[in-house]
């Protein structure tokens, strides 16, 4: 199974010869303070970038608020199918929410074209860019890209000041050596490339609606 | 006791206009500077520099030290001039006692607005000029000498000069010396640009602190027959009250 | 003074007879001269420029972002071999496969190849750099297996059969009228009145058609994240995450200087190439792919394979005076700012990678018959202050400039002989005021017969496009010598007429 290589050792030899020269010093500087300004309230930061990111982000103090959220953004949606990650905290909010609509779960397999929309959980989110940081665990790769809303529930304890913080914490938890993927999503997909012009809704979701939990 | 000035006079400053070295000369002595004149300088080598071939600036570059070796200050009315010196000698003469002259040769010299400013800490050199200026910022002199402020503080110290704002101040005129004629068509085009620019502000004269730059959109503006001049900023600073 | 550089040919002769330099003369010329051209771009430029802004101010300290980006990019780059192997082995590990590919045509014939031996028939790619780099999309093409590009503006470009415009903005050059034209005609469906929202949703159905049946999604590359053996794919439009997550097949092709340290890093790099290339804070999608899909998740590819591109990489790392150029994230701000890429446009480069970055990197990657980007500079140096990597592009390209005239040869051999009297002049002041006081006389007796810019005029370069400039009978240095070195000036000295 292992991929033939033919020129590997060549490009190998190439640059370890080629860096027995060393480049040439950089100049001295004398930067003391942080790149990004801290970040001093979150949950409020986190909400202000959600907004500018075109973000829908819902503070709700407990499950059953949550769960009414939730029936809400559901019902402003077509009839249609939608796709939910296989988590006992997600079959318990589809039953409170009471939607009668039919269910993909992704134990089954990937969301299917026809998706509506698709509910997953988070692995964290990050107040600096108003993201959501979401990895295959979270109901695979499609389930945040496939269906033109797609649905996080997430909760306040969730949330991380940074994104440095963010991988950080990656790093440390190996979520890379767990999951074949990752993403940090920061805004529903868009596209400038006719005129410079935003365009919301390229190739991915329109909608990212955020479900954040206080309570817990 | 009066501070010695040696005046470096770019090459074709000397042959093409040499008003600008005259002014400067006019500025400095007004200020109460005694100033000299090394005539053994002919050109600091940038425009070999600039085509790469490095092998032909340098003995031009070594000649320069030569001849400025006892000059204690060297004011220069051209930012790219003042960079070749400051900046690309100590690369162009990579190691050796030339790499220390070099360095320490860049440390004395002085683009005009920066030795003002900068040096004599003034920004009112007594000059009177009663018209509408706008300001185009040559490249070296921003982003190498990293001269922003200088100029325009010592042009709002002139008596009666209006200052204009010009939108993409900071953009290339287009000179870029070999570049103008190797490749005019896109010279050209980035000097219209600036003519336009220029023309925006109203303004009656447009300055820099390079004469190169000055030269070039002064060549576009009368193709264009706009109504702006150009003036080159120790042409400004040497006006006067007219009696 | 006659140049290197040769000048257009005549009409009449063949295209094919012309030089890269001589096709660049004379597309340059054509695109200076095109006024819609430099408005359409002016339009965009300015729209990018507000939207740069806002991004930097955001960033607390901008140049403390710029030197960390810088320490990041050089202790990856001067620790390559280590780093690329640290993110091989985490690859390996999780079940990915690894190809290392000297040139281009090594890394097309093996993508070709796994394509064909998996029945592939149709590819959706996101977009990446080397992959045109490497003109991949023709090979398998030739294999009759269909190629979407699915980045709208690569989306765009591809239909026209045209390169892309700029490295970020593939279709800057189209509006919205142009591209409802194109999508009437080559996709069949019209829009009447060109709205932006609707064009976009015609190219979302069409190429969700695409996304769903393909058997391969190919990508690019961002970054390489060493630590977590992870490809990095920075993307607003959600095309590079169906790419990677619905066909089976995922191919990441990527240069090998792509590699960074650790995934932290991203924590300022993902800010610092949004900032930079569109002005967001971050890209929508920052996406990080480690391996096919594991047994325990819902979907994925089955095959994860990361194609590690040379092609003159390597050649660049061993010059060390050059290998910062290696640190450039892509990101197209000096594309943005330069105002020679803003006059001439994307296209008259006629290379992979085109403005301050392209005239630096191709010289290199693709020999010296594109040296003549090296020269097409005023060497203003606003790349240079706008590069997140500190990159000193502008030097770079007089560094180029002395290589090339070092190397020597024809084309540089007649301007060194001009230098080389210009070398004696300058060296003799005597002679040197002899020659200036001849020229000015000489050019005061032809512009007085009225033969500026004509064939006899030696300036005609300049005279061509500028009124000549005006000769003063006397020198600076004749001046001082006669009345300015006595301590009192005679009379009022006035302005630049």
């Amino acid at each position: 199974m292992a991929t033939s290589n033919p020129s590997r050792e060549t490009i190998l030899a190439r640059i370890r010869e080629g860096l027995r020269t060393p480049a040439p010093p950089m100049e001295a500087h004398t930067f003391l303070g942080p790149i990004f300004e801290p970040v001093e309230n979150p949950l409020e930061r986190f909400q202000q970038e959600c907004k500018a990111n075109l973000m829908e982000c819902q503070l709700t103090a407990d499950a059953s608020a949550s769960a009414q959220a939730l029936a809400q953004v559901l019902q402003s949606l077509p009839a249609g199918q939608i796709f939910v990650q296989d988590d006992p905290a997600l079959r318990r909010l589809m039953t409170a929410s009471g939607s009668q609509r039919q269910i993909r779960w992704s134990s089954e397999g990937g969301p299917q074209e026809k998706s509506q929309a698709t509910i997953t959980l988070a692995d964290a989110l990050i107040a600096q860019t108003g993201s959501v940081f979401v990895s295959a665990s979270c109901g695979g790769r499609g389930a945040s890209v496939v269906a033109p809303t797609h649905i996080v529930y997430a909760f306040a304890k969730q949330l991380v000041p940074d994104l440095v913080t963010a991988l950080r914490n990656a790093t440390a938890d190996g979520r890379l050596d767990k999951n074949s993927y990752a993403c940090v999503i920061s805004g529903s997909s868009r596209t400038a490339d006719i005129e410079k012009i935003l365009v919301q809704g390229a190739h991915g979701p329109m909608r990212l609606v955020v479900i954040v939990e206080t309570g817990r | 006791m009066a501070r010695k000035i040696s005046l470096f006079v770019p090459c074709f400053v000397d042959q093409l206009q040499p008003e600008v070295a005259v002014d400067t000369v006019k500025v400095l002595r007004r200020i109460g500077c005694e100033v000299d004149f090394p005539a053994g300088q002919t050109c600091c080598g940038q425009p070999a520099f600039n085509s790469g071939f490095w092998d032909e600036a340098r003995p031009c570059a070594e000649r320069f030290l030569r001849v400025f070796k006892d000059a204690e200050v060297i004011v220069c009315p051209s930012g790219s001039c003042t960079t070749m010196v400051r900046v690309f000698y100590p690369e162009l003469m990579a190691s050796g006692p030339a790499h220390d002259e070099a360095l320490a040769v860049g440390k004395r010299t002085f683009e005009l607005s920066e030795f003002l400013v900068r040096v004599m800490g003034l920004t009112d050199v007594g000059a009177t000029f009663q018209h509408s200026v706008t300001y185009h910022a040559s490249c070296h002199g921003l982003r190498e000498l990293k001269l922003r402020d200088e100029p325009l503080r010592l042009l709002r110290g002139v008596k009666g000069l209006k200052l204009v704002d010009m939108l993409r101040s900071e953009e290339c005129c287009g000179f870029g010396g070999t570049f103008a004629t190797k490749f005019e068509s896109i010279s050209a085009a980035m000097g219209e640009s600036k003519c336009e620019s220029v023309a925006v502000t109203g303004a009656e004269y447009v300055t820099a602190i390079d004469p190169s730059c000055l030269m070039h959109v002064q060549g576009i503006l009368g193709r264009r027959k706009d109504r702006a001049q150009t003036i080159h900023l120790a042409s400004i600073l040497a006006s006067e009250a007219q009696a | 003074m006659s140049t290197n550089i040769p000048t257009p040919t005549p009409a009449g002769e063949t295209p094919s007879a012309l030089t890269a330099a001589q096709k660049f003369l004379r597309d340059a010329a054509i695109k200076s001269a095109d006024l819609v051209h430099r408005e359409i771009i002016r339009k965009n430029m300015d729209s990018y420029d507000a939207a740069h802004n806002r991004g930097r101010a955001r960033i607390k300290d901008w140049e403390a972002a710029r030197r960390k980006c810088q320490e990041i990019k050089r202790e990856a780059i001067n620790n390559l071999d280590k780093y690329l192997l640290q993110f091989e082995q985490k690859v390996l590990e999780r079940g990915g496969h690894v190809f290392w590919a000297a040139t281009g045509d090594e890394a097309c014939a093996y993508i070709k190849d796994l394509a064909v031996r998996r029945g592939v028939k149709t590819v959706v790619k996101s977009k990446s750099m080397v992959t045109e780099e490497m003109h991949l999309a023709p090979v398998l093409e030739e294999q009759g297996i269909r190629v979407w590009e699915t980045d709208l503006g690569e989306f765009i470009v591809q239909l026209r059969n045209e390169a892309p415009y700029h490295i970020v903005t593939p279709a800057m050059h189209l509006d919205r009228q142009q591209i409802r034209d194109l999508f009437r005609e080559k996709l069949g469906e019209g829009i009447p009145d060109a709205d932006p929202q609707k064009l976009v949703a015609l190219a979302r159905r069409k190429l969700r058609e695409a996304f769903f049946a393909a058997e391969m999604g190919i990508s690019g590359a961002n970054f390489l994240v060493a630590d977590a053996g992870a490809v990095a794919i920075s993307t607003n439009e959600g095309n590079g995450r169906l790419s990677t997550s619905l066909p089976r097949i995922h191919v990441a092709v990527t240069g090998i200087e792509k590699v960074i340290p650790r995934l932290e890093d991203l924590g300022t790099l993902w800010p610092v190439l949004a900032t930079s290339g569109t002005g967001q804070p971050i890209t929508t999608y920052s996406t990080l792919v480690g391996g096919p899909k594991r047994a325990d998740e819902a979907d994925g590819p089955e095959e994860f394979h990361v194609v590690l591109l040379d092609n003159g990489r390597s050649g660049l790392l061993a010059n060390a005076e050059e290998r910062e150029v290696l640190h450039c994230i892509r990101c197209g701000a000096c594309l943005n700012i330069c105002p020679v890429y803003r006059n001439i446009g994307g296209h008259t480069y006629n290379t992979t990678y085109q403005g301050p970055i392209g005239s630096v990197l191709t010289p290199h990657l693709r020999g010296s018959e594109f040296q003549h980007l090296s020269y097409a500079s005023s060497l203003c140096g606003a790349c240079t202050s706008v590069c997140p990597v500190n990159i000193n592009l502008h030097h770079h390209l007089l560094h180029n400039r002395r290589d090339f005239t070092k190397a020597g040869g024809a084309k540089t051999d007649g301007e060194r002989r001009q230098f080389k009297l210009w070398r004696t002049a300058m060296l003799h002041p005597r002679l040197y005021e002899l020659s200036g006081w001849m020229m000015r006389r000489s050019l005061r007796l032809l512009y007085g017969m009225g033969l500026a810019g004509t064939a006899l005029d030696p300036l005609r370069a300049w005279s061509r496009k500028r009124m000549p400039v005006p000769l003063p009978s006397q020198s600076f240095r004749a001046r001082w010598k006669k009345e300015l070195s006595k301590k009192e000036l005679g009379r009022n000295a006035g302005g630049n007429k």
